[in-house]
């Protein structure tokens, strides 16, 4: 009788409120006591108090997993569903910060995508601390901003599956969202100017906000885009150390090719960080002088590497391609008569792989002749793990 | 290199290749990319023990061939 959602609570994402949280969790809040002695006939006023005296977030902890007080909470919410302007009230309120996080975590299981940016975005301008208990029982420390962005980013928080949400560029693409403003765009501005009297200007993306780089985008689209200041820079600088790492390998258009060893170039002198960018930096020269070379180079890479996901998979893939296509010439004689880009590509191919084995030994184990063990090492490797002894 | 077999009694039964030096944690992320759950959703026990995360299977005296029992969290 006290589980049950209220009557005339609607259904959020097409299922029964409770629903979001899944059986085995939901469960386990059942039968905690915090749950069966506090949230007992709770309303959205006496919620009010009860959320006041929350002082951790988190998710489940402990051996057997119990819930955190935060999470009967977030439960009660969606038992009794209050009305937005409640939840908008819990987020804008600035006095107690861990009502603010349960509002936005409320939120972004229940709202809309558009109200979901709109109303947790600025709350990434609140710096404070909170306290966040870890799987193990311990606490550790972290951020509202924090949390806001693992909410509005990652797609698991809390131990609660998060509804899917469009992602930013979708919704400003249709045009029901604005492109995003950060606080600090101002700052960038100022320090964009001083630094690019000297630069050479460069390519740049519209976006800081963009999560998903790795989305196709057509190469018309890289090279349409004109010469911008990009003053989100520090928002993707995350994202653009992974792409810098990946970028030996994937390359997804001429044009973006070329603007990678500019950008790289640029970076190192603007931020001196790791050896590797002098690398990109000697690629990225050249790139330059050899461009039309390069072009053709990076179109058959491109074109083959678009298929690929990872180093080792592009690795592991190359081998496959390579072995299966040695095979098959063997079996059906074939010289010459593949259609040329194939070949090209294939030719391509076994010359970079092989160049690759002659430069680095296989250290995780991939290029194991059994083929099982290979697999099993490949999924080691994603994981981080050491390979199979 | 050892395999282990880990049956949650609900018509789940898995066999995963792994080190005597991997930890259980280690063992639940390769369990977790062949059932499709999420690591921290997994609990491996025998009988009553819960085996915890920090311990490595060479420890806990897994060896090869041997079951364990797969629950959820």
């Amino acid at each position: 009788m006290a589980n049950r959602t209220d009557p005339t609570a609607k259904n959020i994402h097409g299922t029964n409120p409770q629903n979001l949280v899944e059986k085995i969790l939901r469960s386990k809040i059942y039968q905690n006591t915090y749950w069966k002695e506090q949230c007992f006939g709770l309303t959205a006023e006496t919620l009010v108090d009860k959320a006041m005296e929350l002082d951790h977030v988190g998710g489940t902890f402990g051996g057997n997993r119990r819930p955190t007080p935060f999470m009967c909470l977030v439960m009660k919410m969606l038992q009794i569903q209050p009305e937005k302007d409640i939840v908008v009230e819990f987020i804008k309120n600035e006095d107690y910060k861990y009502v603010r996080v349960l509002g936005a975590f409320y939120l972004r299981l229940t709202g809309t995508d558009t109200d979901v940016y709109q109303y947790l975005e600025p709350l990434y301008n609140d710096y404070r601390k909170l306290r966040q208990k870890l799987a193990d029982g311990r606490f550790a420390l972290t951020h509202v901003d924090e949390v806001i962005d693992e909410l509005l980013t990652k797609d698991y928080s809390c131990d609660i599956a998060m509804p899917r949400i469009k992602k930013r560029w979708t919704l400003e693409s249709i045009g029901t969202l604005e492109p995003r403003r950060s606080a600090l765009e101002d700052d960038f501005e100022e320090e964009e100017d001083k630094e690019d009297d000297d630069q050479i200007m460069i390519d740049s993306e519209p976006d800081a906000r963009e999560k998903d780089h790795y989305r196709g985008r057509s190469p018309a689209r890289d090279r349409d885009r004109d010469r911008k200041r990009d003053s989100h820079r520090q928002y993707r600088e995350r994202d653009y150390d992974r792409d810098r790492d990946h970028d030996h390998d994937r390359d997804r258009g001429r044009g973006r090719d070329r603007d990678r060893g500019r950008e790289r170039e640029r970076d190192r002198d603007r931020y001196r960080l790791r050896d590797d960018r002098d690398h990109g930096r000697e690629r990225g020269r050249e790139r330059e002088r050899d461009d039309r070379e390069s072009d053709r180079r990076d179109r058959d890479r491109c074109r083959r590497r678009s298929y690929s996901r990872s180093r080792s998979r592009s690795r592991s893939r190359d081998r496959k391609e390579r072995g299966g296509d040695r095979d098959h010439r063997k079996r059906h004689g074939r010289s010459s008569a593949s259609p040329r880009k194939h070949e090209d590509e294939n030719g391509n191919v076994r010359e970079e792989s092989k160049k690759k084995k002659q430069k680095k030994p296989k250290e995780d184990g991939t290029d194991h002749p059994d083929p099982e063990i290979a697999e099993a090492n490949r999924i080691r490797a994603s994981l981080g793990m050491k390979p199979l002894k | 290199m050892i395999e282990v077999v880990l049956n949650d009694r609900l018509g789940k039964k898995v066999r995963v290749k792994c080190n005597k030096d991997d930890t259980i944690g280690d063992l639940k992320k390769l369990v977790a990319t062949q059932t499709g759950t999420r690591a921290d959703k997994i609990r491996i026990q025998k009988w009553y023990n819960v085996y915890k995360d920090h311990i490595t299977l060479q420890d806990y005296e897994i060896h090869d061939g041997m079951g364990l029992e797969l629950y959820y969290n």
